[in-house]
């Protein structure tokens, strides 16, 4: 009899990675960390979804709602998994909360962490409360309470983001790029503008990478409709003078020192490893690469393999990941898993 | 200097003092540079839309940087400093600092219009810098250029009269420009003119130099042409915010007044 296959998160990858599994008509459990489904969409409370514009809570939603009404899918929330030892094909697997189980493979969509802007102290994110990651200002948004400068409640009337804030900076370790930061960026300063057309907003770039079609629908849509500038700089320090945050630093095409007064700084946060990523490479026997992802092969024959044969990964615990590929590489790692046990047996 | 060549130190910002001495210390010499504050404090959010007010400014807001038009200027090839691009680009993002530097020589566009013919996007480069150098001389970060003098002696004239006399023109526009009358190339160009010119045309080039002719029944015209011209200013100055300045500094001159008055009481 076909054992069922585990797949261990509950975000964007996980979920349809059970999707694929159960309406292949295999047996899947999913495991997840938190005391929902959803994953970082969800659960940061994200608003608008980049591409689509779709609201997260329905998007995701709908996925959390499809996976729950799938017979085939049994869901552990706040649960983890405590042990995994066996064989591709079988695998004994403790389940906390939900036993012990036997499952033919795994796929980890574990995920990722959001940066912790206070490791750069020097942009005064935790410093001055008008300072804010991007994670709040979508909260702002999608709890319908508005754009608003955390320490008075007032409508900022010029907001700078600063990208590239734990990403692109071997400074503190952080070497990638998180891919989607910039396009979630362009896609909030419309938003910002949108509820705010008073209010100017400045986006502070060292490159800008809105990859491929997003460069239309979000780079040069936020500058020709929205009016949002672009301002090529590396930024020093943010401070304040009492009254207002100064932003300083080197414009780089301009080549001139700036000290700018602004109202609400925004940190477009990267993608950290899952923080508990030490702790799951060595619960399932998974190598890292060398950031501290998990550790993927080459996709030429099949996607989303690990070092540990029988255990697959997909999403961005293999790596700063959009949504939509996230979903991709779900569906694909459940092909994987199914494939290589089908012609197994 | 083309602009990837731009020094962060621009030799006007470089001060030397023969004989200085701060807080006690002799800092006379040339060992004893200072370097004046390059710092960008603020943005003019305003200014895009002020250019955008006025003649030929109304297309910048499409430019998208790519530049054709400081790669086809003549100007630019004399001098790399005129780079119409950067200037847009300044506008847009209302560094008026950094355009400011630039300020004695935005005027300096010959409007050959082969930026207009190059440019993809319709921005009309060649009326953005007149727009620019207008914004200058009405915000009062350049004197009047001779050209704009010009304009006006020759199109008061015409508002007038309905006609142009030369040399009413050439006189007023010397005359506002503080120059002299008699000059060597003007004096040797009438004796020229004078000897080969028929008696009769003459005749009637003194005639209306002396008589100022008019054309018949322009005061309908002319009341017309200056209620329109005074509308553009008023338009031109509103967009800039010129008025309210104006207004303000009446004000703090009238309160200035009356504090000085009654301090004489």
């Amino acid at each position: 009899m076909e054992k069922p296959i585990l797949v261990v998160g509950g975000g964007p990858a996980g979920l349809a990675a059970a999707h694929a599994l159960g309406g292949l008509g295999r047996q899947c459990i999913l495991v997840e960390k938190e005391d929902r489904l959803g994953g970082a969409p969800i659960l940061s409370g994200y608003h608008k979804l980049v591409p689509s514009g779709e609201y997260a809570k329905d998007a995701i939603g709908g996925m959390v709602e499809r996976v729950i009404a799938n017979e085939n899918v049994t869901v552990h929330t706040s649960s983890t998994v405590s042990r995994f030892e066996g064989e591709p094909g079988r695998f004994s697997v403790d389940i906390e909360g939900g036993g012990t189980v036997e499952v033919e493979s795994a796929i980890l969509c574990t995920g990722f962490t959001h940066f912790d802007a206070l490791n750069k102290p020097e942009w005064g994110f935790g410093t001055y409360p008008d300072v804010v990651s991007t994670t709040q200002v979508e909260q702002m948004m999608s709890s319908g309470q508005g754009i608003r400068c955390p320490s008075d409640g007032r409508k900022p009337k010029r907001v700078a983001i600063l990208l590239c804030v734990g990403s692109r900076d071997r400074q503190i370790g952080r070497e990638w790029c998180s891919k989607i930061c910039c396009t979630v960026s362009a896609n909030m300063a419309m938003e910002i503008r949108e509820e705010l057309p008073d209010c100017h907003v400045y986006i502070y770039y060292m490159d800008i990478r809105t990859f491929g079609l997003y460069e239309t629908k979000f780079y040069w849509r936020s500058q020709e409709e929205f009016k949002v500038k672009y301002i090529k700089a590396r930024i020093a320090e943010v401070t304040s003078d009492g009254e207002r945050l100064i932003v300083k630093g080197e414009d780089t095409l301009v080549k001139r020192p700036i000290t700018i007064p602004f109202d609400m700084v925004v940190h477009a946060i990267g993608m950290d490893p899952n923080v508990d990523n030490a702790r799951i490479a060595q619960t399932f026997g998974v190598q890292l690469e060398r950031h501290g992802y998990i550790g993927e092969g080459h996709s030429y024959g099949a996607l989303g393999h690990t070092s540990r044969p029988g255990v697959y990964v997909a999403g961005s615990a293999t790596g700063p990941e959009t949504i939509d590929d996230s979903i991709a590489q779900g569906t694909a790692a459940a092909m994987s898993a199914v494939a290589r046990h089908s012609s197994a047996a | 200097m083309p602009i990837h060549e731009k020094s962060l130190i621009r030799p006007e910002n470089i001060l030397s003092h023969e004989k200085l001495e701060v807080d006690g210390v002799d800092v006379s010499g040339h060992w004893s540079t200072f370097i004046q504050d390059r710092v960008v404090t603020d943005y003019n959010e305003n200014m895009e839309d002020e250019i955008a007010a006025l003649p030929g400014g109304e297309h910048i807001h499409r430019c998208w940087q790519c530049g054709s038009c400081t790669n086809a200027c003549t100007v630019n090839a004399l001098n790399p400093d005129f780079n119409p691009r950067y200037w847009i680009y300044l506008i847009r993002q209302g560094m008026e600092s950094e355009l400011l530097r630039d300020k004695d020589i935005i005027w300096q566009c010959v409007s050959c219009h082969k930026c207009t013919h190059v440019c993809p996007r319709d921005v009309v480069p060649e009326g953005v810098m007149k727009a620019t150098a207008h914004w200058l001389e009405l915000k009062g970060h350049r004197p009047k250029s001779h050209s704009m003098i010009f304009d006006e002696v020759f199109s008061e004239q015409v508002f007038e009269t309905g006609k142009i006399e030369d040399g009413r023109v050439i006189r007023g526009f010397f005359k506002r420009t503080g120059q002299a009358l008699t000059q060597d190339w003007m004096v040797e160009m009438v004796k020229k003119v004078v000897s080969k010119l028929p008696v009769s045309l003459m005749t009637r080039m003194g005639m209306s130099a002396l008589i100022r002719p008019r054309t018949r029944h322009w005061g309908p015209a002319r009341e017309a042409i200056r209620e329109y011209v005074d509308e553009q200013k008023q338009r031109e100055r509103a967009a800039l915010g010129l008025n309210e300045l104006v207004a303000q500094a009446a004000a703090e001159a009238r309160s200035a007044g009356a504090k000085q008055e009654s301090s004489h009481v």
